[in-house]
Formats: structure tokens, C-alpha cells, sequence
């Protein structure tokens, strides 16, 4: 989040697909999607290419439509991986 | 917890930074995005990270294949993005977005690092600048970014 933020300061916009809402959050995310997925399948199961592509798609969707820093979006898809 | 100016908590908490923003101007179908990773993801020809805390970054050109990479993190469980990649680090869904002209066009260079601890203060002062200069140099317009 300390990477994104320096990305955001230089000019460029950035969103962050977050396993862990409440980390990015304290740590000054300006953006965020958090899908219901563990951290290290961000972005969706894995060869589940359809949660993944729909996960990216509305990541993006999410870098225009949110409008103030800091607000984290809830995305609906689930993932709970066996352990 | 209570604001009171000037009171000095006795116990350690986190303070949120303060707010930053970029604008976006354009849509999507106009940008040039980039993929930026704090999970530890480079090619397997780089060098690995240092699992123990490393504040370096690594370069991933778009034309990598996606079986060309992998991950060196300590911070968390591999065994999702080692059966695929694209957990962490979606450039295959990201090539399939450009093809159906959702994007534009998709940044020749992405980035990998290794985030979750480290050198907090090298990340903040000299990592994160260098690669904002890598994406400001490729012309990228918007980055989409997997970490915590």
C-alpha cells in the first residue's frame, strides 16, 4: 500500500485488489475492491478464469466509479480455499 | 478512540496517512494499464527475493508467459498462485480485457515486489518512486494493483 500510494502522489490512478480490507484501509489505500477470496488469490481461485477475468473487470470498473479516497468496494465473489 | 487535541495516547496505535489522489480522466476504454504486484512475482530467470525482507523490485515484460513466472514471497500461502499465477497476478485476464477493447492497450512492462514487510522507509522513499517512474515512462494511464 506504501507502492501504491507513491504510484497515486506521482499522477497515475491506481485500485487494489485487497484480500485483507481492513489492512489497506489503515494503510491509506486511496482505492480498493475486496472480493471474499484469501490472501494470496486476490484475484480469484485459481484456473478459475471466469472469477478472475469478472474480479479484474470490476477492479477496473471500481478505478472509475469510486469517487473519494479511501473507499473500499466489496466485490461478490467468493473463494474459501482448502487448506 | 477519543480526539483531544494535543493528548498523547500511551499505547502504540497506527495512524491512517493522510488522504492521496489522483483524478481519472479518462475511460476505460481509452487507458493503458499496468499490472503492479506486492506478491512476490517475477520471472523464473530473475533473481528470487529475499524471503527474509527485500525492498528491490523486479521489471515483468507483458510478452512473459504466464508459465515463465513465478512467485519468492515468505509473507503468506503460495499454494494458490503456484498452481496459478493469475491469483496474484492476472495477466492473462488482463490480456483477454484488451483484446475485447475494455482497455486499450496493456503496459509493455509490469512490476513485481515483495511487499508485507521489509524496509518500510526504503519502499516509501526510493522503491515506490523508481517504479512510479518505470509506469510514468511506458505512459502507463491507470495501474491495477494486488497486495494485502
Amino acid at each position: 500500500m506504501i507502492v501504491q500510494r507513491e504510484i497515486e502522489d506521482a499522477g497515475i490512478p491506481t485500485i487494489i485488489i485487497a484480500a485483507l480490507p481492513p489492512v489497506v484501509r489503515q494503510s491509506g489505500t486511496p482505492r480498493a475492491v475486496a472480493p471474499l477470496v484469501p490472501m494470496g488469490a486476490n484475484a480469484g481461485a485459481p484456473n478459475d478464469a471466469e472469477m478472475q477475468y469478472n474480479i479484474c473487470r470490476d477492479a477496473l470498473i471500481n478505478l472509475v466509479e469510486i469517487d473519494s479516497a479511501g473507499k473500499i468496494v466489496t466485490l461478490p465473489y467468493e473463494y474459501i480455499a482448502k487448506v | 478512540m477519543a480526539v483531544v487535541k494535543g493528548l498523547q495516547s500511551e499505547i502504540f496505535v497506527p495512524i491512517t496517512p493522510p488522504p492521496v489522489w489522483t483524478h481519472v480522466t479518462k475511460e476505460l476504454k481509452d487507458m493503458n494499464i499496468a499490472l503492479v504486484t506486492a506478491a512476490g512475482v517475477h520471472r523464473k530467470s530473475d533473481e528470487r527475493f529475499n524471503l527474509s525482507g527485500d525492498f528491490t523490485f523486479r521489471e515483468i515484460p507483458d510478452t512473459s508467459p504466464s508459465s515463465e513466472l513465478m512467485v519468492s514471497h515468505g509473507g503468506y500461502d503460495n499454494a494458490d498462485v503456484n498452481k496459478d499465477i493469475n491469483c496474484m497476478f492476472p495477466i492473462d485476464r488482463l490480456h483477454e480485457l484488451a483484446e475485447e477493447g475494455f482497455i486499450k492497450s496493456i503496459a509493455p512492462v509490469h512490476i513485481g515486489f515483495m511487499g508485507g514487510g521489509g524496509n518500510q522507509e526504503k519502499f516509501e522513499k526510493e522503491t515506490g518512486p523508481k517504479i512510479a517512474e518505470v509506469l510514468k515512462e511506458e505512459g502507463v494511464d491507470a495501474v491495477l494493483m494486488t497486495a494485502g
